[in-house]
């Protein structure tokens, strides 16, 4: 899909979120699960599948997020996977994600972990990196198990890696 | 009186010689008639005409054939001297061949022999260079051989040693990843984070 459809839709994501007054709660969802459904081959094969009815793979989304994710979320989930563009699913939110950062004057701040962080340890994070880049940050949390410790911080066009995947790779490099 | 005449006289008269005296012939006198040893001057004469017929007569008939009997020889002698000579002459030309021969054949021989060692000691020469230029390039074979199998298997062993090394690192580094362990590397980042500016 063309970058004008993707902002297209992320901006008419992004807009019915606001309308809704649940932006910062269906950005941080849809966040969540667009990583999700990076990482999961299943779940992207399902939900793109052409030959599935877009009813049923609307279903499938409804049975995921339906009472873990708010109606807004759900809803618009399923709206873009019932138009069959679920392929652009992940670039329409952070999109999406972009344009509310960017509307609340923050810099998107990815990271990495590869367990959960506290409420405590997200804010301290964010401060740290609002410390660290002199930016405000909308700091998006992404359990990635691959990371196998430490966490990794994108924001902008700067990797913060403190992974220790990124150290066992140096250290297989050396090796 | 004829030769043989004269010749049966003498032969008597020997006859009469060599007779007991009382047998030898005598006249009434009791003397010897004849001289054993000198006849008498007819029987010279008639000796000497007979001898000098018999003579003349060989002269006539038998010089010419003796002659050319002589002539026969003297030319079979000859020719037999020109051909003794001539075998001669031959085989002197012939022995002086055969020397020249074996003086060639010598020569020949000192030349097949010095020339067979010359061959010999090229082939013997080129054989060593081609064995030491084989042998030099046998041991850079081989040393290339050594040294590649060496650095491949140096690089297979660093390979195997990465490869175990990644593993165990992975191993134990999965393994001793608590969350006790998690929590201090956030917190050791976010304070890395917040102190860098």
């Amino acid at each position: 899909m063309s970058d004008n459809r993707i902002d297209g839709y992320a901006r008419a994501l992004f807009e019915i979120a606001r309308a809704e007054g649940t932006i910062d709660e269906v950005e941080d969802e849809l966040f969540r699960f667009a990583r999700s459904y990076e990482t999961s081959d299943e779940l992207r094969n399902a939900l793109t599948d052409e030959q599935i009815p877009a009813a049923r793979r609307q279903a499938i989304v409804e049975d995921l997020l339906g009472g873990k994710a708010t109606a807004t979320t759900t809803q618009l989930v399923s709206m873009v996977i019932g138009s069959g563009r679920g392929r652009d699913l992940p670039a329409i939110v952070d999109k999406l994600v972009a344009r509310a950062s960017s509307s609340k004057h923050l810099e998107l701040a990815e990271v990495r972990s590869a367990v959960a962080l506290t409420a405590d340890q997200e804010t301290r994070l964010a401060a740290a990196l609002a410390n660290a880049t002199g930016k405000q940050v909308n700091l998006k949390v992404v359990v990635d198990p691959s990371v196998l410790g430490g966490l990794v911080a994108t924001i902008g066009d700067t990797v913060i890696d403190g992974s220790v995947r990124t150290r066992i790779d140096q250290l297989k490099s050396r090796l | 009186m004829s030769l043989l005449g004269s010749v049966s006289t003498m032969a008597l008269q020997a006859s009469t010689i060599i007779r007991p005296a009382a047998e030898v012939d005598t006249d009434e006198s009791g003397y010897i008639t004849a001289h054993p040893f000198f006849p008498d001057r007819a029987e010279w004469l008639y000796g000497g005409l007979a001898f000098l017929i018999v003579a003349g007569l060989l002269w006539k008939y038998g010089g010419p054939a003796m002659k050319d009997a002589l002539a026969k020889r003297s030319d079979r002698i000859g020719k037999e001297i020109d051909d003794a000579a001539a075998a001669k002459s031959a085989a002197t030309t012939e022995a002086a061949q055969i020397r020249q021969a074996k003086g060639d054949i010598a020569a020949e021989r000192t030349r097949l022999l010095a020339e067979a060692d010359h061959q010999a000691a090229a082939v013997l020469a080129e054989g060593e260079a081609r064995l030491e230029q084989e042998l030099a390039d046998l041991e850079a074979r081989s040393l290339a051989e050594i040294a590649a199998v060496r650095n491949r298997v140096g690089d297979e062993l660093r390979s195997e040693i990465a490869r175990l090394s990644t593993a165990a690192v992975d191993h134990v580094v999965t393994g001793s990843l608590d969350d006790a362990t998690h929590q201090e590397l956030i917190e050791s980042f976010i304070s890395r984070v917040g102190a860098a500016r």
